[in-house]
């Protein structure tokens, strides 16, 4: 954690603003944010709904195009989406039509790889979240947690540099939701990617990152950043720590103050 | 891992194990209506009630089936009529399926032909028949345009429909993984579009049907099944009239289980789609 500091980031938001509407209906969703994101770390950006968390993501995966300002990804400007850039929503986003095992490949089919040789690390993945029984199911006999399990892994299936998050886990029950925390830390420290996750828990904020960036409402804009210096990996009774209970307590001041 | 899911088109919010009483109880009530039915038209013509030459009783009618079925003149109209079907209702899909693509994927297309589409859809379109034949004569192709006509628009709208289904987010994960506009309809709104359009094929082939009937009552000279049950009904001779109006429904109810059938094993998803989307 210390030296990563050192290294250039992967990611650069230089000034990014994001206006939506125009004339009287215009509405500045993002205002001038300004981010680093390291290579190797686990950022948060935490806020309350409706600060243009989502915005700012969908910007830095090049699927939304700023109003003012710039995004590099591995130093180069970013213009369009990424295939070194993986994307996760709050729905697991599985077609009904494919089976889960199809569902996970479908980043390599549309690259035009050969499924074949992505087969045996998908079915490896499945089972690394616990869900390899189910590799020939439909995404309509799975629970809501197996859906995103399986989306979990079809994200880490081509190895993007970059993983970015909007709430992949928001939809899902405390236990489900604390299991999948989990399972993303180990599987982020496996494969040694880079990971930007939106949430406005700021438990899990704090106990995720490495690094959380706290935004403001109305326009969104970045209050601050919170370096979180725990070891990994970390396990669930350090939630209990007082050193853990001071951070969550600094970053819900900073909310509130704004 | 239990498979095929049933996906019944018209109530989509049926779990699965209520139906199952439900459809015995409603068999029994086919049944007794059906067998009512069947006394009444028995028994009402011979009061003379109504007049038996117009409304001849049931066994009546079955003397003119069995008549009709073994004279054997028949088959050459039925293969007349299938025939017409079979040749209209694969250019009307497959029309109506190229029409929904081509604006269902571009906007502007969409735009510019959208106001004609409404007026075409609100067209009585038998009101073309007459057209039809004076431009196209009196044999067979002026009998398949008319039903080409007639239900290529369900298969054109369904489509179009169809391909404007997938959520945002589904568009969002295709963007991305960097798919392109022809992976995108491919691999997204195409199958997500296959419940709907199927729907939509199920529909225009009664359509189709409807209008090669139509086409054979208006105009008598190429035959079929229309043109029959014109002739019996012009002669009073009402058992064969209706024989040849059973047999069309015995053929509908056909095709449309036939229909049924593939469309539960082309879309066994569609239940759950359905309910995922609402
Ligand atoms: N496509 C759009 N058109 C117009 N306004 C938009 C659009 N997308 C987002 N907004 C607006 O921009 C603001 C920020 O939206 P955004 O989705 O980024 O918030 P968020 O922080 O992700 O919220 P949440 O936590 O609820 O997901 C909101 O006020 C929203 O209404
Ligand atoms: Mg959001």
């Amino acid at each position: 954690m210390t030296t990563t500091t050192q290294t250039a980031p992967l990611v650069r938001a230089t000034g990014v603003t994001k206006k939506f509407g125009s004339g009287d209906k215009e509405m500045v969703a993002l205002s001038g944010l300004n981010l680093e994101v390291r290579e190797g770390e686990f950022l948060s950006l935490l806020g309350p709904s409706g600060c243009g968390k989502s915005t700012a993501l969908n910007i830095m995966g090049g699927l939304l195009s700023a109003t003012e300002g710039s995004i590099t990804f591995g130093g180069k400007t970013l213009t369009e989406p990424s295939r070194q850039i993986g994307m996760m929503f709050q729905q697991a986003v599985m077609f009904p039509w494919r089976t889960t095992l199809d569902n996970v490949l479908l980043p390599v089919e549309i690259f035009g790889e050969s499924k074949k040789k992505y087969r045996a690390k998908a079915e490896e993945l499945l089972s690394m979240v616990g869900i390899s029984e189910f590799a020939g199911s439909y995404p309509w006999q799975l629970s809501g947690g197996m859906q995103q399990r399986a989306a979990l892994c079809r994200v880490l299936l081509h190895d993007p540099k970059l993983l970015l998050l909007d709430e992949p886990f928001g939809a899902l029950d405390e236990f489900t939701r604390e299991t999948m925390n989990q399972e993303l830390l180990r599987l982020q420290a496996h494969t040694k990617s880079t990971a930007v996750l939106v949430t406005h828990n700021i438990t899990e904020a704090v106990f995720m990152s490495d690094r959380v960036a706290v935004m403001s409402a109305r326009p969104g804009r970045l209050i601050g950043i919170l370096e979180i210096p725990f070891d990994r990996p970390r396990t669930p009774d350090l939630q209990t720590t007082s050193d853990f209970v001071a951070l969550v307590a600094e970053a819900r001041k900073m909310l509130e103050l704004q | 891992m239990t498979t095929l899911a049933p996906a019944s088109t018209t109530t989509a919010k049926v779990k699965q194990q209520r139906p199952d009483r439900d459809t015995k109880g409603a068999g029994w009530i086919a049944l007794i209506t059906i067998a009512v039915f069947l006394l009444l038209w028995q028994f009402i013509p011979q009061t003379g009630l109504i007049n038996r030459v117009l409304f001849p009783t049931f066994t009546d009618t079955l003397a003119g089936f069995v008549q009709l079925v073994s004279g054997g003149y028949w088959w050459e109209d039925l293969g007349k009529t299938m025939m017409a079907v079979a040749i209209a209702w694969p250019i009307g899909v497959a029309f109506g399926f190229s029409m929904g693509v081509i604006l269902g994927t571009s906007p502007f297309i969409r735009q510019a032909i959208t106001p004609y589409a409404i007026a075409v859809q609100a067209l009585p379109k038998v009101v073309l028949a007459p057209l039809l034949i004076g431009w196209l004569g009196f044999g067979s192709e002026s009998k398949i345009a008319l039903a080409v006509i007639i239900c290529f628009f369900p298969v054109w709208i369904d489509t179009m429909v169809g391909l404007a289904l997938p959520a945002a987010n589904e568009f969002k994960l295709m963007q991305s993984l960097k798919a392109t506009r022809r992976q995108i309809f491919l691999k997204l709104q195409l199958p997500s579009a296959i419940p709907m359009i199927m729907v939509g094929v199920k529909h225009s082939l009664l359509l189709a049907f409807t209008g090669v009937l139509v086409a054979e009552i208006l105009s008598a000279s190429d035959g079929g099944l229309g043109k029959l049950a014109k002739e019996f009904a012009s002669q009073l001779n009402m058992p064969l009239t209706y024989s040849v109006v059973g047999i069309v429904v015995i053929l509908a109810v056909a095709l449309v289980s036939i229909a049924d059938v593939i469309e539960r094993r082309v879309v066994f998803w569609s239940e759950e789609s359905r309910a995922r989307k609402r």
